[in-house]
């Protein structure tokens, strides 16, 4: 019952917070100086010009009657028209958001389970030489700015040894080749993979730090535990009790997992400028500079729910593997 | 009538020892060459459904004691030299997969120090026994619940409780659960480590009671480790008593509590306070037990000792038998001068009775 009452809250809590933040949003939107019709002045537009088009988009309508509009239309799955491309900004986000969807979840998945092996081996020998040289080297690769990594990456293994291509998704002939093609045919070809090699490895090695360190530091305290002895003294084998140390550590480590996936959104902007990748992040600086904002509007909304969602599934997942989890006070002490 | 049952057993030799101890060195290694040597030629004997107490302070060894028994020393532990038989087997060089195959559990169970922090807090209870049976049985998973279900009607907490989490029982419950899994395979030798350290007294008085209880009923071998002598006296049948790693004496727990030959048992014994003398000032043990970053060869309580000269720091103390008992050993070169010199602590009732009879 209690866990049923906690996913229930968790639930409610999300819906709310989505709600929030595209309220704030609007109101963010609406705060910020400059707007789109001064843009259109200086491409020339006279001001009947400018005074048709507002109407069009309903830009001269009342702020509370605009609001109505967004969160009704939002509620429909209408996320509006983009000004620059004169098109639905759904439309347009959408393959975005795949295309940094296959960045990042994989990337930051990788990094966190090696992460967490290294971790564990870390943890579990500590004092050696192995610890040392891992926790240097993960401190390291976390200490180069995300994009300066990209391009050290970049300058060593396309330049220098040219094994990898250095930017974009795929080649500009493969693109029109298969552009009629759906789109998952792309997993298929060699090339996606070898465009796709250096901007997951500057992922993975940047945020490796994170789950490596935070799984030793678990490990060492998790291995002290009595019940962990108790264990051993009941007679379970090593991998049984390895796998009890490692459910128990890697709990913080979990936490983590979507923090770094929502805050690997911001770095994405970067990698993705730098490795030319199709993404969410580099529509969203394009977006910027023209001032597409409904587009602008709706990728700061994806990147919340992305943020929102994540934390969501992490207290999901919380109350699996840990049962202590639970809203209020239920003990029956 | 518990204490005389354990003398008869004592006196009359009707069983087999199922744990000796003889000459154990234990040591730690620590960063770089050093060594703890946390426990040092420990000789003792435990009969087959024998009461053992193990009394010493914080830090002796007692513990340490405790886990070389079950092969559960941590890494950096090594039982370097002496035998441990259990059975008559020696079981000092097992491996683990020995240990975890023919002793852990089904012949030696183990009542952990802190139960409060033994169960594991994502495991329902009925999941950790469960377990024990995959690892140990071929019960199928309803019989090793039903099993459980059975031995937590037997400690005496309610069987709709076994489907719960750790956390949500209390300190005392905890414990009854612990007591519960430590009798799940039915074992020869249980190892209670300090069991009621952590509890208030009430329920430290119901648990002692009930492992009492438990151990006559289920005809079990017990080994009780704890720093109250008293909760020795109490229960026990027969005792050691250990300092800095020594043991200092050994044997019945009337003989001890009536004739005690090693001056750190009689200061102990002073050292609680006693319903008889209310307005007796309790003794205080001064200083410190040496740090054993070698093997000590000399008497670890002479620093200590109010009767101590210079002999005691010239090699580790032979046993000595105690006239007149049987198998009562202190480990005290002095131990037959001790009732001369300390004649002023062994004041005992006139009419020759030990107290203990008058508590049962």
């Amino acid at each position: 019952m209690s866990r049923l009452r906690y996913f229930a809250h968790r639930t409610a809590i999300t819906v709310a917070l989505i709600f929030l933040v595209a309220s704030s949003l609007f109101v963010f939107f609406r705060l910020m100086p400059g707007d789109y019709s001064s843009l259109l002045v200086q491409q020339g537009m006279n001001a009947d010009q400018i005074a048709r088009l507002e109407a069009k988009w309903g830009l001269n309508a009342p702020l509370h009657e605009q609001y109505v509009r967004y969160i009704t239309n939002l509620l429909t799955a209408d996320a509006g028209q983009s000004f620059r491309h004169n098109a639905p900004v759904w439309d347009l986000v959408r393959p975005r958001i795949i295309n940094s969807a296959i960045l990042v979840f994989p990337a930051i998945t990788a990094t966190y389970i090696i992460g967490s092996l290294v971790g564990t081996v870390i943890g579990r020998y500590r004092g050696g030489l192995f610890e040392k040289s891992s926790i240097i080297t993960v401190s390291v690769f976390h200490s180069i700015p995300d994009f300066f990594l990209g391009i050290l990456l970049i300058a060593a293994f396309s330049q220098t040894i040219n094994i990898f291509p250095t930017s974009g998704m795929l080649s500009t002939e493969t693109a029109v080749m298969i552009g009629g093609e759906p789109f998952w045919h792309r997993f298929f070809l060699k090339e996606f993979w070898m465009h796709y090699a250096l901007p997951f490895a500057t992922i993975t090695l940047y945020f490796m730090q994170y789950p490596a360190l935070i799984m030793r530091n678990s490990v060492v305290e998790v291995s002290n535990q009595e019940f962990l002895h108790y264990h051993r003294l009941k007679g379970l084998p090593r991998p049984a009790l390895l796998r009890k140390l490692m459910r128990h550590a890697s709990l913080p480590v979990v936490t983590l997992y979507p923090i770094s996936l929502a805050s690997s959104i911001s770095g994405l902007v970067l990698i993705e400028i730098v490795f030319n990748w199709p993404g969410i992040g580099r529509l969203l600086v394009d977006s910027v500079l023209a001032r597409d904002f409904p587009v602008i509007q709706f990728v700061f909304l994806v990147a919340a729910v992305w943020v929102i969602l994540g934390n969501f599934l992490v207290d999901l997942l919380y109350g699996v593997i840990d049962p202590r989890v639970s809203v209020g006070n239920d003990n029956n002490e | 009538m518990k204490v005389r049952a354990g003398m008869m057993r004592w006196w009359c030799k009707m069983s087999d020892p199922i744990l000796e101890f003889n000459n154990v060195d234990i040591e730690y290694q620590t960063r770089g060459d050093n060594a703890v040597h946390a426990v040092n030629d420990a000789t003792f004997t435990i009969d087959e459904h024998d009461y053992f107490g193990l009394v010493g302070e914080s830090g002796c060894g007692k513990s340490t004691i405790a886990d070389a028994i079950v092969g559960g020393l941590d890494d950096n532990g090594e039982i370097s030299s002496g035998t441990i038989r259990y059975k008559g087997t020696e079981i000092q060089n097992y491996s683990e997969s020995q240990f975890n195959k023919e002793i852990r559990w089904k012949e030696i169970s183990v009542i952990p120090q802190s139960s409060m922090n033994s169960l594991d807090p994502v495991m329902k209870l009925s999941q950790q026994a469960v377990e024990i049976a995959k690892y140990h049985t071929d019960l199928s998973k309803a019989e090793a619940i039903d099993r459980l279900r059975e031995l937590f009607d037997v400690v005496g907490l309610s069987e709709s409780r076994i489907h719960d989490y750790p956390h949500q029982f209390s300190g005392g419950m905890q414990q009854r659960a612990i007591i519960a899994f430590s009798l799940f395979l039915q074992p020869s030798l249980i190892i209670a480590d300090e069991p009621t350290t952590a509890l208030d007294v009430i329920m430290q008085d119901q648990i002692l009671d009930h492992i009492n209880s438990l151990k006559e009923e289920w005809e079990i071998s017990m080994l009780m480790i704890t720093h109250d002598i008293s909760v020795v006296f109490e229960n026990c049948d027969t005792m050691a008593v250990m300092h800095g790693g020594q043991i200092a004496e050994a044997g019945n727990v009337v003989d001890l509590f009536d004739r005690p030959r090693h001056p750190y048992a009689i200061l102990l014994q002073n050292a609680f306070p006693d319903v008889r003398y209310p307005d007796r000032e309790l003794a205080v043990i001064e200083g410190h037990p040496p740090q054993l970053r070698e093997k000590p060869d000399f008497c670890t309580f002479a620093d200590r000792c109010p009767w101590s000269i210079a002999e005691c720091y010239e090699g580790a103390p032979d046993p000595q038998s105690v006239e007149g008992d049987e198998d009562h050993q202190a480990w005290c070169i002095r131990a037959n001068e001790m009732d001369e010199l300390a004649a002023d602590h062994l004041t005992k009732p006139a009419e020759g009775r030990s107290i203990l009879e008058d508590i049962q």
